[in-house]
């Protein structure tokens, strides 16, 4: 029954049921809906805030577990949490999509409920005065403008707030994360300086010092642990790493005075080994030489434990890459590429298949690319060299010779002349690689082949002199090999002609240098020969040290840097 | 009446031309499209090779239960005893105990094969996409474990909030008709 | 298998397969990977014919049948289906960016499904105004049964606020051709509804403007939605108009209330004759104006073109590089190690992040032009006298739900609900 009132509203309230029923069953809903809102609020809270505490709680209570006790309740509480854990997940998520099925329910009781009252509670349409309309509609358009100019307003001042911000031209303004091949070529960043070469890039390198006198030497400063890692310099500082059973350290001097700057410590990660290394003596803890990259100094140990610093001595990462099986102790150089540390991981015999080339990111440690290699154990270092226009990363092991594409890991070419126990590392000059077998042979291949070149890559071997630890030098017309008892052979790089051979009569660990058409020989007892090699040998000065030297020496602008002895000596004119 | 006529029909030419306009518009829209055109609608899906198991899988779905569930390669898989996949690290027994399996809600199942091998499979409902299991696996075993987008499970959203959040960008669209990136075997 | 424990904490390193595959003699088969399969073409299509058939009968019914009740019962059918069941994906809105993102980008091709989603309803907005809006959207059809208590938003208010649903499709359009993130779908307000679970900032947000849609009518549509702004250009020259009656208006003004959408437009009253130079003064000053506010528009745009070319992943990751490198920044993110273990080269990444952010610059500068000659125009158009005899639903913003049509005498004598002259009696 309707009654009309006064202002011509029709009031279905007092007396029709549906009126009643739908208003009820809108307050129901909306109640209900609030409820099951409020509960999926709770397990809402629960699962994102509650559970992952829980869990987090269960991971620290794993690790202790496995790291410290051995208690029983300790077991006990840890599988009980995690029944706890994975029942309730479940439980949640059920609620959570029945909830939501009830709360959609809910709400759409609560929605067509009241949509119900409210058409019940429709009346006929009564506008009200009609007022002044142009007026009205004057106005409506003038505060129209006013608003959307407001609007525009707006806009314009959060685009300025939002320019407003600095911005850096990613192109242009950015300092480059890598050193150029000038800055490689200038510094000495690794074993055997730019390429691996072994040639300085400086000519005006001094030919006559003293160790007893002091005579030649700006500064001799003491390294507090051993190595026979080689010494590496990039502009003002000299880096040099040592280590002993649990402890391995990098140091950094300054180049002007020799002050220690820093010393770094290379911890390894959680899983580093920390059991006992075997090495054998004349290796050492800290036989690989470290590199550099400009920006951070790079550190591989006897127990497979990777360091990188800043230049100002704060650890950036640090990695462990297992103990390598390696007969004598560890001993390959880091090399880098850009901004990729290569670290050449060759352990065991070659069914083993445990020898690897892997390659890291040098400001994250993440490793980029990792290549098993078909090679057994080596202490020869990898070398990166350009070879008509492209770098290579060049391998010499048992028994491949590889070069590698340095940004993916490819394998470029292989040759099959390497040989057992290999210490000489390979160099690339005059358009070949030398790669030396000890006791057998030393080839000349050209790297410009495709896959195995052992046949046709092969330019030509030979079999007199050939060195067991010493890396061969060469200037491009002539590579010299130095044997440890004392022989220097000279080869002509075309042909592999022998030119002379020239014995020293004493013992050497170090690596040649060439300065120039100078080539530089340090001996075991300290001493170093210099001179003028070309179609024969020339003797100009023997510069004596007095201490014992493993470590090849470094080569920068108008100075040599030697390991020897606990010590490390800058040898050049003081100025 | 002629003039109102008149008019009237001016603006209703107008207005058709500019309607002819916009369907020519809208016809070559059509045309243009025709040939950037795929027959079948595209789904989900991370390249495995890609993808750093960062976790964000697990948390990012717009479900509750993530659509992104851990997947076993078979043929790739070890079968291990000490699976790097299941175990935690240094983990004492090498067992089914609670305490030593590094996925957080128990998914996958270890089964005895025949000595020394065992096989490991995932359970997908107690499975939340956090990929720890694929982390372990790559980096210490086979890499059989991987995580991936299950089309039972995913509404294949436009926009896939985890493949906006994905940090190393693993998330492709992939055509439907052969709608599964998976690992495949590589044993020398 | 090896007995010592071979430490490698490589991080990304993959593809590296360790251990040998086993020798079973036990007989044992591996087992198969499990491939659910994804839904099936087909279906899609079955969706699109859907639509096509919701479309068809929209238009019959708002433009022919003229039932206010029948067009309740489609959109609830169109909640129904292409919200909940098809949990509100594809819908013509998100698909515009898809289609700009093929257009762009030669390494995408949309989805021939999606192209007919996005076109459909334009077509028939073409000839029968927006009666997609009317009873087939989903994201319509959920605000539209929230309208309980409708206030009338005044023009000052409406105006500008309908400019951020011009915004909003110039940034998705941006966004979506520099491939930088699909924005209409990130912030579907509705969709969490739908799926029963989603982002909670959007889930809130989508809550807040169904409350707001209690008392102001489909707030999303008229003051957000972008896919309604091309609507409302087509609906203005539609073939067939929805209008309150086809009969002759009365001005009996009894549908001035009737629409919650604030949609009907009253008959103009004469201009004040004083007035008519100051209008004409501002007209052409507000026309000069406009290449004036398209310029500065483009260029207030290009200036925050930074800002947005942040939507892109590869200039956020270039972003965080820099900062890390540069020492500005002490650790890394996810997204940044990942990087640096795929071997991509950095100065690579600077370079791919400049050319985007040149092209989302260029993007910009046309984006500001569209705001900036936008605002001119709306700043134009209520300087403009227009002449309205009837009282009449505005071509652009109706909605075709339908609800003026029993407000009209002239409709209820038309549809013999009501004899003329008769007086409501019971």
């Amino acid at each position: 029954m309707k009654t009309v009132n006064d202002d011509n509203s029709v009031d279905v309230r007092r007396a029709s049921w549906s009126y009643q029923a739908a208003l009820r069953s809108a307050v129901v809903g909306g109640v209900f809906s609030v409820i099951v809102l409020v509960l999926l609020v709770v397990n809402y809270l629960q699962i994102k805030v509650l559970d992952p505490l829980r869990a987090e709680r269960l991971e620290m209570m794993k690790v202790k577990f496995i790291g410290e006790s051995t208690s029983t309740e300790l077991l006990s509480e840890i599988r009980q949490l995690d029944l706890d854990i994975r029942r309730d997940r479940i439980r949640r998520q059920v609620f959570s999509r029945r909830g939501g099925y009830l709360l959609l329910g809910g709400l759409a009781v609560f929605v067509i409920g009241l949509k119900w009252t409210a058409t019940l509670r429709k009346r006929l349409p009564m506008p009200g005065a009609v007022g002044d309309k142009q007026a009205r509609q004057v106005r409506a358009a003038a505060m129209a403008r006013w608003s959307v100019t407001a609007g525009l307003g707006l806009f314009a001042v959060a685009a300025l707030i939002i320019a407003l911000a600095p911005q850096v031209d990613l192109v242009e303004d950015v300092a480059p994360s890598y050193p150029t091949e000038e800055e490689v070529n200038k510094n000495w960043a690794g074993f055997r300086g730019p390429g691996g070469a072994g040639i300085s890039a400086y000519t005006n390198i001094p030919v006559k010092w003293d160790g007893k006198t002091g005579e030649g030497i700006i500064w001799k400063t003491k390294v507090p642990l051993r190595g026979h890692n080689s010494p590496v310099v990039w502009e003002g500082r000299v880096f040099v790493s040592g280590a002993k059973k649990g402890k391995r350290r990098v140091y950094c001097f300054d180049v002007l005075t020799g002050g220690l700057l820093w010393t770094g410590d290379v911890t390894g990660t959680v899983t580093s080994s920390s059991g006992a290394v075997d090495v054998m003596e004349d290796t050492g803890y800290a036989a690989p030489t470290v590199a550099t990259d400009g920006r951070r100094v790079y550190a591989i140990f006897a127990n497979g434990d990777v360091g990188c610093f800043d230049f100002d001595g704060k650890s950036i990462w640090s990695k462990s890459l297992g103990v390598p099986d390696s007969t004598y102790g560890y001993a390959s150089s880091l090399a880098m590429y850009q901004n990729l540390l290569l670290i050449q991981y060759d352990q065991g015999m070659e069914e083993d298949a445990k020898s690897r080339m892997i390659a890291m990111d040098g400001f994250s440690g993440q490793v980029v690319w990792e290549v098993k290699r078909p090679v057994a154990g080596s202490w020869t270092s990898p070398v990166v060299a350009k070879v008509g226009g492209q770098y290579q990363l060049i391998t010499c092991s048992d028994p491949w010779v590889i070069g590698y594409n340095p940004t993916t890991g490819a394998q470029l070419w292989q040759a099959e002349c390497g040989g057992a126990d290999v210490a000489p590392s390979p160099i690339y000059a005059g358009g070949l690689v030398f790669a030396v077998s000890p006791y057998e042979h030393i080839v000349a291949v050209r790297p410009d082949g495709q896959g195995n070149v052992t046949d046709t890559h092969v330019a030509w071997s030979a079999e007199d002199g050939i060195p067991d630890i010493c890396s061969p030098v060469s200037n491009g017309r002539l590579v010299f090999l130095l044997h440890t008892a004392g022989t220097l052979t000279c080869y002509q790089c075309a042909d592999g002609r022998m030119l002379w051979e020239k014995d020293l009569d004493t013992s050497f660990n170090a690596s040649p240098s060439l300065v120039g058409n100078r080539i530089y020989l340090l001996s075991t007892k300290g001493v170093m020969f210099i001179a003028e090699v070309g179609a024969e040998y020339t003797e100009i000065a023997r510069c004596e040290l007095g201490e014992k030297t493993q470590a090849s020496p470094a080569f920068a602008d108008g100075r040599i840097y030697i390991r020897a002895g606990k010590n490390l000596y800058c040898i050049g004119k003081a100025d | 009446m002629t003039e109102v006529k008149d008019s009237i029909n001016r603006r209703d030419f107008v207005k058709g031309g500019v309607r002819g306009g916009f369907l020519a518009g809208l016809g070559g829209l059509f045309g243009v499209l025709i040939g950037k055109t795929t027959k079948n609608h595209t789904v989900w899906q991370i390249d495995p090779e890609i993808c750093i198991a960062c976790g964000n899988c697990a948390t990012h779905c717009v479900l509750e239960e993530s659509a992104v569930k851990c997947v076993h390669a078979y043929a790739m898989c070890g079968y291990c005893d000490l699976c790097t996949g299941y175990l935690m690290p240094e983990a004492k027994e090498l067992d089914t105990g609670a305490e030593n399996e590094l996925c957080p809600n128990g998914a996958i199942k270890r089964t005895f094969v025949e000595d020394p091998y065992y096989e490991y499979t995932i359970d997908e409902s107690l499975c939340i996409g956090c990929g720890k299991c694929v982390k372990g696996c790559n980096a210490f075993g086979n890499g059989s474990l991987f995580l991936q987008v299950r089309h039972d499970r995913c509404l294949n959203c436009n926009e896939c909030s985890i493949a906006a959040a994905c940090p190393s960008g693993a998330y492709k669209r992939i055509s439907a008709d052969e709608p599964y990136l998976l690992k495949k075997v590589g044993h020398a | 298998m090896s007995s010592t424990l071979i430490l490698i904490l490589c991080g990304t390193a993959l593809g590296v397969e360790r251990f040998p595959p086993p020798d079973f003699e036990s007989g044992y088969g591996l087992p198969q990977t499990t491939v659910p399969p994804a839904r099936e073409s087909v279906y899609e299509y079955a969706d699109v014919a859907v639509l096509l058939a919701a479309l068809s009968l929209s238009s019959y019914l708002v433009i022919r049948k003229r039932s206010r009740r029948a067009i309740f019962a489609l959109m609830l059918f169109s909640l129904f289906y292409f919200g909940f069941w098809r949990k509100g994906c594809v819908c013509p809105i998100g698909a515009g960016q898809n289609i700009v993102l093929s257009v762009f980008d030669n390494g995408y091709a949309v989805p021939f499904v999606v192209v007919l989603v996005f076109l459909l309803p334009l077509v028939f907005t073409l000839f029968f105004g927006r009666t997609f809006c009317a009873a087939v959207c989903p994201l319509g059809a959920i605000q539209d049964l929230v309208v309980l208590k409708p206030i009338t938003v005044p023009l000052w208010l409406e105006s500008p606020l309908r400019l951020l649903a011009y915004l909003y499709l110039g940034a998705a359009v941006l966004l979506a051709a520099t491939g930088s993130s699909f924005i209409i779908c990130r912030y579907d307000p509705f969709v969490s509804f739908f799926r029963l679970s989603g982002n909670l900032n959007v889930v809130i947000i989508g809550a807040c403007l169904l409350v707001t849609g209690v008392f102001v009518g489909r707030p999303y549509c008229r003051f957000l939605c972008p896919y309604g702004v091309i609507l409302r250009q087509l609906s203005r020259v539609s073939k067939w108009r929805v209008t309150i009656t086809p009969d002759d208006c009365i001005n009996c003004r009894l549908c001035e209330d009737s629409c919650p959408f604030g949609a009907i437009r009253e008959s103009t009253a004469d201009w004040p004759r004083r007035d008519y130079n100051k209008s004409k003064t501002r007209l052409a000053i507000l026309i000069i104006l406009l290449p004036v506010l398209t310029l500065s528009g483009a260029l207030a745009t290009r200036a925050a073109s930074g800002w947005l070319s942040r939507a892109h992943p590869t200039v956020r990751l270039a972003d965080r590089i820099y900062l890390e490198e540069s020492g500005k920044v002490a650790d890394t993110t996810d997204a940044s190690l990942a990087f640096r273990g795929s071997g991509r080269q950095i100065d690579e990444l600077y370079t791919d992040a400049s050319n985007i952010q040149s092209k989302i610059g260029l993007g910009s500068l046309i984006l500001g032009v569209f705001i900036g000659l936008l605002i001119g125009l709306k700043l134009i158009k209520h300087s403009i006298r227009w002449h309205r005899v009837d009282y009449e639903a505005e071509r652009a913003s109706c909605l075709a739900c339908g609800r003026c049509f029993d407000y009209c005498p002239r409709e209820q004598i038309r549809l013999k609900k009501m004899e003329e002259g008769a007086k409501d009696s019971e």
